[in-house]
């Protein structure tokens, strides 16, 4: 029978429970989907509005929390039946998209303020 | 249809960004033109580039794809026992129940004892 494996985790109640791990990185999948895009749209943005030097990686900050925020937004107060931990979908993957946002942001910066 | 909504969500977020820069662009050949010093954008492009933004963002999450609950047992929950018991390498077709077939011809078989 086709049934995915199967990850389980011990709660603080002592309790054990069972996670679906092809679920587990369905959703994964998708908020890295979402990071990717927000990387590379903030960049653009933060080129557009003429960001430099430390404004910059604080306009990147500021999209990660918003992203994330918008992530809160949509699973709302139910978001334990999506994901084990919270904290995780705000750090990971942090510095991977901030190569992408420099990238972009470089492009787009010189589209516009420089040409 | 919600899934194009959400598209349309994005490319009009898209679009009002690619706006937002050509209007950044055109406000710094101006200042070119015009000999001034670049200090800052005008606070309608920064707001329309910011809102446009988080528009895209929006837009971008719903088109993503739907979360699933990652319990192991919500997917056990929703099969009923007819499925779970099915199982076909258990499965027997020669048995009694062909002799209630009309065209079931009973082959003579001796009792062995002559």
């Amino acid at each position: 029978m086709a049934m995915g494996r199967v990850k389980t985790k011990l709660e603080k109640g002592g309790e054990m429970v069972a996670y679906s791990e092809s679920a587990l990185r369905n959703n994964a999948a998708i908020v890295e989907y979402c990071r990717t895009s927000m990387a590379a749209i903030s960049g653009g943005t933060a080129g557009l509005l003429g960001f430099t030097g430390f404004y910059g990686f604080g306009f990147y900050v500021f999209a990660v929390l918003g992203l994330w925020a918008l992530l809160m937004m949509q699973v709302g107060s139910q978001w334990k039946k999506y994901f084990i931990n919270r904290r995780t979908i705000l750090t990971n993957g942090f510095f991977g998209g901030l190569f992408t946002y420099i990238l972009f942001w470089t492009f787009i910066y010189g589209m516009v303020h420089v040409y | 249809m919600a899934s194009s909504y959400y598209r349309a969500i994005t490319f009009l977020g898209l679009f009002s960004l690619l706006h937002a820069a050509y209007s950044a662009a055109q406000h710094r050949s101006y200042l070119r033109i015009t000999g001034q010093e670049f200090t800052s954008l005008p606070s309608d492009i920064i707001i329309q580039g910011i809102i446009s933004l988080f528009l895209t963002m929006y837009g971008v999450i719903h088109i993503a794809g739907e979360f699933k609950e990652i319990r192991a047992t919500v997917e056990l929950e929703s099969r009923t026992w007819e499925t779970q018991k099915n199982l076909p390498s258990f499965y027997i077709f020669n048995h009694r129940g062909k002799a209630l077939s009309p065209t079931y011809m009973p082959e003579y078989r001796s009792n062995g004892s002559s």
